[in-house]
């Protein structure tokens, strides 16, 4: 399939002043500036086809933000380039623009002191959408965001929520081939997300618009995105299918029972009976239940099942499935290694 | 023509926004005039001790300072936003919005807002011109008002050009506000005869930071006729390089530019 975002061996490097603390450190720095280089974004190549949605993750400060940044040609590369929709943004500005939308959750492109549909008004003629297209747009952005029922009010008496569907809104106006989203979701309560996720997700299967996401809330990657990219420290850490992300750290599994007597915990002993550590399976009591977490590649399924059954009574059982979170949790803590 | 269009529809909502705060406006408005009244009451204080100034009349005084504020209350007015980009909005990262869209950044970041608060200024310039020039024998051809208007827009534009440039030093250092109120606040020096100054102080208005061609140099021009070139060509020199070094240093910036962290 075409790749509607290529990037190759993205740098960026940015010179700090390194100061000491206090006024003293203030003055000091000031006459005598010790510099230094910070890498925020390490020799990162990926490729996205289009009509994907890309999930891109990493822990605060991994450098997720330089990338979105370059990518929408709002940074400068110190190194390597990046090509999309067949446009590299730093030479083509102002075209390469027009067929993108950017969001940062952190922040508003909205007119603030505005009633909201002016800002719309004004976006109409900044990229030039005839008027006829505008209001079947303003119409499906209504009826997919909801905005009808603030979109009078001055954006600064928004909610956050409203404020982000009003920003998601406004970057979708002129119809864009590449949606950048950087923590859409940030500060929302679950309705909201759920509202937002859907529109996304009917964005991009009604219009085929590519979608690069970042996020922290892992429900949003899981239930968008069938791809992550993943980068640590300006690295890439990862760059996979989902379902790959879960086959290469192991299977872990967590499997719930429910004991007929509480107390009788005590008596499941899973790392004597399969000598294994607490890394490996890990079991813990909350009121009458039992939680095992343990890796699939350490002991099956079948023995956790057959040991606890024959060791305790049990009036139920629930198998729960790998939980991407768990991974990520590792990952980000350095406890696996690709 | 289509940024003229863009122009009208920005400074309708900003002019929206004025009407969202009228408290604020209204408070404004009262103030600005205030202060212009003052202004004028100083002036005519000041003047009323010194009847001529080495050379120049009491009158001919009144229509330098009047000319100079037509540059300065046109580049207050429409260009006021550059101010924000040296003090907050590349500080504050908030430039990132003006890279994503598909519009000169720098025009997108001067169109924005609209200072109708120069409109006290601009009060009390026409006063003074219309005070002083009856009283004035000034020559006149029919090509002394499209000089004028030649005028108007290139002294405006060494205001503005110098807006920019000190404005773009923040891409570099973050932030650069200061600086632009520093070399904005020379301007008082072009409000009277160059001649009045040492030579230091005369070089440095004519051909480093060239605040006399927005005011005394011209001015002198439309009231004694000479030296049309030098007042004149100097301006619209003047206001076309300051300009293109504007334009370019802006340019520059843009690639140096590091947003701030989210």
């Amino acid at each position: 399939m075409e790749n509607m975002i290529i990037a190759e061996n993205l740098r960026k490097e940015f010179k700090k002043v390194i100061k000491e603390p206090g006024v003293k450190g203030a003055v000091k720095a000031l006459f005598k500036p010790k510099k230094e280089i910070v890498t925020a974004v390490d020799d990162i190549s990926f490729t996205v086809p289009k009509g994907e949605i890309l999930g891109f993750i990493g822990p605060n400060g991994a450098g997720k933000s330089t990338v979105i940044k370059m990518l929408t040609g709002i940074l400068m590369p110190t190194a390597g380039f990046c090509r999309i929709n067949g446009k590299i943004p730093q030479e083509d500005r102002k075209n390469y623009v027009r067929e993108i939308g950017v969001v940062f959750g952190q922040r508003t492109q909205l007119w603030w002191d505005l009633a909201l549909r002016e800002t719309y008004a004004v976006l109409k003629e900044i990229y030039q959408v005839p008027d006829e297209q505008y209001k079947k747009r303003m119409a499906f952005l209504n009826e997919v965001l909801e905005l009808d029922s603030f979109i009078t009010s001055p954006v600064r008496t928004l909610s956050l929520g409203q404020r982000m569907r009003a920003d998601i809104a406004a970057s979708l106006l002129h119809s864009p081939k590449v949606l950048f989203l950087d923590e859409p979701t940030i500060g929302l309560d679950v309705v909201v997300k759920e509202n937002i996720r859907s529109a996304i997700k009917k964005i991009n299967e009604e219009e085929g618009t590519t979608v690069i996401l970042t996020t922290h809330d892992l429900a949003d990657i899981e239930l968008l995105c069938e791809r992550i990219v993943m980068i640590d420290k300006g690295r890439k850490v990862f760059d996979g299918a989902i379902s790959d992300l879960k086959h290469n750290f192991g299977d872990v599994r967590t499997l719930e029972f429910e004991l007929v007597n509480g107390p009788d915990f005590k008596l499941l002993d899973y790392n004597r009976r399969f000598k294994l550590t607490q890394d490996d399976i890990h079991a813990e009591r909350d009121g009458s239940m039992a939680r095992v977490r343990f890796d699939t590649a350490k002991v099956s399924v079948e023995n956790v099942v057959s040991y606890t059954l024959s060791t305790v009574h049990v009036k139920d059982l629930n198998i729960k499935d790998v939980e991407i979170e768990e991974i990520i949790k590792k990952l980000y803590r350095r406890e696996v290694s690709l | 023509m289509r940024y003229i269009r863009l122009h009208k529809i920005f400074i309708a909502q900003y002019l929206k926004k004025l009407m969202e705060y009228k408290a604020d406006f209204l408070l404004g408005a009262i103030g600005l005039l205030l202060t212009q009244v003052f202004q004028l009451a100083f002036l005519g204080i000041i003047f009323s001790q010194i009847p001529a100034l080495i050379g120049w009349s009491f009158q001919e005084i009144l229509f330098i300072y009047g000319f100079s504020l037509i540059a300065k209350t046109l580049d207050h007015l429409f260009t006021d936003n550059l101010w924000m980009v040296g003090y907050r909005i590349i500080r504050k990262g908030e430039f990132d919005k003006y890279l994503t869209r598909p519009i000169n950044t720098l025009y997108h970041v001067i169109a924005e807002n609209f200072c109708v608060d120069a409109l006290g200024e601009m009060l009390t310039c026409i006063l003074l011109l219309a005070y002083s020039i009856p009283s004035l024998d000034m020559p006149f051809h029919w090509y002394t008002i499209p000089l004028w208007i030649v005028v108007a827009v290139f002294a405006t534009l060494i205001y503005t050009s110098l807006k920019i440039m000190t404005a773009a030093i923040s891409f570099w250092t973050k932030a650069s506000g200061h600086i632009t109120h520093m070399l904005y606040m020379t301007n008082d020096f072009s409000k009277y005869p160059v001649s009045i100054y040492n030579k230091f102080v005369q070089t440095v208005i004519t051909y480093v930071i060239p605040f006399a061609f927005t005011a005394y140099f011209p001015a002198s021009y439309f009231l004694t006729g000479n030296n049309p070139w030098f007042c004149i060509g100097g301006t619209v020199i003047a206001g076309t390089v300051l300009f293109a070094l504007a334009l370019f240093i802006w340019h520059k910036g843009l690639s140096a530019y590091e947003s701030a962290g989210s």
